[in-house]
């Protein structure tokens, strides 16, 4: 216990000192009302993302506002590892390495645009990064390359070699790179519950459960995704599934694509293991597409729970850091999605509904 | 001072005719804290809704223009000589227009914005590129293989020039002029080479050939390099100037922006005051609260704005007669002690009519830090920190709790100097006669020039002697303010009540006894009995008299009642001794962090010996930089924590509610 206490009791101090600085609901209600982008930005004047009004009325692009906003986030990363060490370190830089998948992820689709489907890219290029994140990847040379071959080589020393390797002829082959995508996401997640088997057992378990939550939201959005977007038979689906899910095991998943008995899963799911959020249930949706993304606010809701859970236990585990996390991550996706919707001129009901 | 501001509530009838004027007199005078009057609400839900629906409008709009006056680094306030009495009526909608017609305003100089960084951003690429695989012609050879753009030389009819940089637009790339040789234009392309094919096909179109470089060519030598960087320098100035466009189109409409503005700010406080009023067919109906001191001027002003037809009906808190729960709190303290009112507010409001910390957390927190932090050098860089914070922040409302922090550091830089002069310390060096002792004497295993303070124990037995002073404050305090709102039962049986009181005292004077006797004797049985075993037995009485006073019809008295009396005494007891022991042994961390302090201040000394010249004085003034961050930060907090942990919670119940009265200074 004098371990955890030593290893957990300045960082969970400083995080909860962060966690209570987190936007309010009514803040994000507030910038949903505001009358346009500006507006928006203006409202966060006292909040720790002034910088982005700033950064918006000296270049009038929102997209570069985002990228010092995902800078920013893989900063509080960086910084929260540097109070750890050990197995702890070690699953902050596991951590780390959803950002280094999506930014890789981000750099080939450019490259699979420019060079597969024959479309310009010169808009997107400005908004990768190039810097290192945990490897030494050479962004620009896989954003100009010639062909998979030459990321290949690029790549040789990273783990994401052998994934572009066995995957890229399918890619090539279908036109698609979501196999890709979902390989990428396989090693990310494979990684982190590799790290979260080394934590002590009081932190694995905490880990595992909010992990859990996480994996159960991601295979929820690839379903809404293949659902909507590819047709899949179920065997391919079950394929891109992604292992280590808290809530929503293989069948359940199963059920759900095939959207047989929906609510009598979603009921079972809800009130036996999380009667405390049954108001969920009140929602009726019509289609499938809908339900899912009913589930996924349930998942949410789970996510939430969970949080509040941790955030009301003993203090001195790595729960603090994984409810800051994703407390930090839902707070950035809200701005980020306000913001766009603000660029779009989306209604404000339908900014509400989503946040 | 000592106590909340006593405060009194105003019942009022007017004339529905006065509404208006008494709305102007009561926003004047500002000190109204209103109560709605609910039992009036049910009459008429339609107008009350209507109303908060023009409120919530008015409200928006004036958010709105707050956040583009922000924009334009203008924070907006009521002038002091605001005519409320001849307020414009604002058209929302039109105004909200003239706000869409600026934001679109804007936004078109955004989308230029928009545009420009768009080139930056190629050129800075392009740029970037250059930088890793060569800067200018003599490079062209060297760019490896590996290099992502290309650079050629081509020439094409000049004719063809507009066609050439329109059918360019589209990708990364960057040319320049290099020479004109009659009709045929030379010229120099860098593009990406994943471009190629595309960017071939415009070049093919603008009838472009690739030429060799020839010598004279060579001798133009043009830094392509530093054409971009002008190019980029130009551009970042153009940015620059839509930035300040963007600004400009909000400040050529500031002037009107700030008083619609103020006008709407007026308009929501007359209707938040409104709001409170409560119709009837002739009449309205109003009530808050007010300070004492503010009666007599408000029944005036009110009496006049209503020419006399009035009836105005004062109650003082806690009477019967008055309407709500909860009387607000009024903190009314000296100037001065603004930044002790921020550390008590920190911790809570005290309840009306209770006793307002503040004009003692001033003493006995600097008394702590001072403790803690003794030296008059340090504590004059303290000073100096803080008047310089404290000026820097002096016009920023913004930041008063800032301001607040800046004077509260000036004050522990001020004890330290005091204590310093106490403990003859300067940036840890003994260059006068301590006024009191030698603390870095004592802490040395030196005399300390004072006859009753002989080593570290005599040290810490001042922090114990404090610390008994303090609690006992607290608990006077705390009867101070059970007598006041007499609350006789809490006044005796309470853990900070006489008995818990006489309790401490006796196991002070006890311990005391024991100390002075050699650790080897204690006060006789009697005396004993006296001090701590009668109101031990006394405090007995506390849970047989809650049962019998509150008991519930059907509540029966029983053997196991006497068993929950007996748990609940012995627990009492087991707290009230553990507890005012831990609380009064918490006081040695201040003698603690004074050793700590005047021990780092030696090892930097001893350091500082072991080298010399300009490494020995690096040495000290490192250390005294450390020092000062480290401990003065560190004895803040926990003269911070000693005043809310050991002091508050003997006397503090930090449950009240401060009196925010709406007036034109009300905060958004």
């Amino acid at each position: 216990m004098a371990g955890a206490l030593s290893k957990y009791s300045f960082i969970n101090a400083k995080l909860r000192g962060r966690i209570s600085k987190i936007l309010p609901d009514e803040l994000f209600h507030e910038l949903a009302k505001s009358h346009g982008l500006e507006e928006a930005l203006a409202a966060l004047r006292d909040t720790s993302f002034a910088d982005l009004e700033e950064v918006y009325s000296s270049t009038g692009d929102i997209k570069q506002a985002e990228l010092e906003l995902l800078k920013d986030e893989i900063e509080i990363y960086r910084d929260v590892r540097k109070y750890l060490s050990g197995s702890s370190a070690e699953l902050i830089e596991a951590l780390l390495y959803q950002f280094e998948v999506d930014n890789l992820k981000n750099a080939i689709r450019l490259y699979f645009d420019r060079k597969i489907r024959k479309r310009s890219i010169d808009a997107g290029v400005h908004y990768v990064l190039y810097d290192r994140i945990i490897h030494d990847i050479p962004i620009d040379i896989i954003v100009n390359a010639d062909s998979f071959d030459e990321i290949v080589g690029v790549c040789e020393g990273t783990p994401y070699c052998q994934i572009i390797k066995k995957y890229y002829h399918t890619v090539e082959s279908r036109g698609s790179l979501y196999r890709m995508e979902i390989a990428f996401d396989h090693f990310y997640y494979d990684n982190l519950i590799k790290c979260i088997n080394k934590l002590d057992k009081k932190d694995r378990d905490i880990a595992v459960r909010l992990t859990g939550v996480e994996i159960d939201l991601q295979n929820i959005n690839w379903i809404i995704r293949l659902k909507s977007f590819y047709g899949l038979g179920l065997d391919e689906v079950m394929a891109t599934i992604v292992p280590g899910g808290l809530n929503l095991k293989k069948d359940m998943i199963g059920q759900l694509y095939s959207a047989h008995n929906v609510e009598y899963i979603l009921q079972g799911l809800i009130k036996t293991k999380y009667p405390g959020l049954s108001a969920l249930l009140g929602s009726e949706t019509s289609d499938n597409v809908s339900r899912l993304l009913l589930i996924r606010q349930m998942l949410q809701g789970i996510t939430k729970h969970e949080v509040q859970k941790i955030l009301a236990g003993y203090p001195f585990t790595i729960g603090i850091i994984f409810s800051y996390f994703i407390l930090k991550q839902e707070e950035l996706k809200k701005i980020r999605m306000i913001l766009n919707a603000k660029q779009y001129g989306i209604e404000q009901e339908r900014i509400e509904s989503m946040i | 001072m000592m106590f909340t501001t006593e405060m009194v509530q105003l019942f009022g009838v007017a004339l529905g005719r006065d509404s208006q004027r008494l709305t102007e007199a009561l926003l004047r005078e500002g000190c109204m804290q209103f109560v709605k009057t609910s039992e009036y609400e049910s009459k008429s839900p339609d107008g009350a809704s209507a109303d908060q629906d023009r409120l919530a409008e008015v409200s928006e709009l004036r958010k709105r223009i707050e956040g583009f006056l922000h924009t334009a680094g203008i924070i907006p306030s009521v002038p002091e000589d605001a005519d409320i009495n001849n307020r414009v009526s604002v058209d929302i909608k039109k105004e909200d227009n003239l706000l869409n017609q600026i934001a679109a305003q804007r936004e078109g100089v955004r989308d230029k914005q928009r545009v420009i960084h768009q080139e930056i951003l190629k050129l800075e690429d392009i740029k970037r590129q250059m930088e890793l695989y060569g800067r200018d012609f003599s490079d062209l050879k060297l760019a490896s293989k590996s290099a992502l753009i290309s650079m050629q030389i081509g020439k094409l009819p000049a004719s063809n020039l507009k066609q050439l940089e329109n059918g360019l637009k589209d990708f990364l790339s960057f040319s320049a002029a290099v020479a004109i040789d009659g009709d045929m234009a030379h010229r120099f392309l860098i593009s990406m080479k994943r471009d190629k094919s595309e960017i071939n096909k415009v070049l093919a179109k603008a009838g472009w050939s690739e030429v060799e470089l020839s010598n004279q060519m060579h001798s133009v030598n043009k830094n392509v390099f530093e054409e971009i960087s002008t190019k980029l320098e130009k551009l970042s100035v153009e940015q620059k100037e839509l930035e300040t466009k963007a600004k400009n189109i909000i400040k050529s409409e500031v002037e009107r922006l700030q008083a619609t503005w103020v006008n709407l700010w007026v308009s929501e406080l007359f209707n938040r005051i409104q709001i409170n009023f409560e119709p009837s067919s002739r009449t309205i109906v109003f009530t808050g609260w007010l300070p004492v001191s503010r009666k007599a001027q408000l029944t005036k002003v009110i009496t006049e704005a209503c020419q006399g037809h009035c009836y105005l009906e004062f109650n003082g808190a806690g009477s019967k007669t008055t309407i709500g729960d909860g009387v607000p709190v009024q903190l009314k303290n000296p100037k001065f002690l603004e930044p002790f009112q921020m550390l008590v507010s920190n911790f809570g409001i005290p309840k009306y009519g209770t006793i307002d910390p503040t004009a003692f957390v001033m003493p006995v927190y600097l008394s702590m830090f001072g403790l803690m932090f003794a030296d008059i050098g340090q504590g004059l860089v303290l000073v100096m920190l803080g008047f310089l914070s404290a000026y820097s922040l002096r016009n920023n409302q913004q930041k008063r709790g800032m301001y607040n922090l800046s004077w509260l550091i000036v004050w522990c830089g001020f004890s330290s100097v005091v204590f310093g002069g106490l403990f003859g310390s300067f940036f840890g060096m003994t260059i006068f006669k301590p006024i009191w002792f030698d603390f870095h004497g004592v802490v040395a295993g030196h005399s300390s020039g004072s006859s009753m303070i002989k080593d570290v124990y005599s040290i810490l037995a001042i922090t114990i002697y404090f610390g008994i002073m303090v609690i006992t404050l607290g608990l006077l305090f705390n009867w101070v303010n059970m007598i006041r709102s007499r609350k006789w039962s809490e006044l005796f049986f309470d853990k900070g009540g006489i008995f818990g009181g006489w309790i401490y005292g006796g196991g002070t004077y006890i311990a005391f006894y024991y100390v002075l006797h050699g650790y080897k004797m204690f006060p006789g049985g009697n005396v004993l009995f006296l001090l701590v075993g009668v109101p031990s037995i006394l405090l007995f009485i506390k849970e047989p008299y809650h049962f019998f006073k509150h008991r519930q019809p059907g509540e029966k008295f029983g053997p196991i009642m006497i068993m929950n009396f007996l748990m609940c005494w012995v627990v009492e007891l087991l707290e009230i001794f553990s507890g005012y022991l831990s609380n009064t042994l918490s006081f040695m961390r201040v003698a603690g962090l004074g050793i700590a302090h005047v021990c780092l201040m030696m090892s930097f000394f001893s350091l500082a010996e072991m080298t010399s010249g300009i490494g020995s004085i690096a040495i000290l003034v490192l250390g005294n930089i450390l020092v000062i961050g480290l401990e003065g930060l560190t004895a803040g907090i926990q003269a911070l924590r000693l005043s809310y942990y050991e002091f508050f919670t003997k006397f503090f119940h930090g449950t009240g509610e401060l009196y925010t009265p709406i007036s034109l200074n009300s905060k958004n």
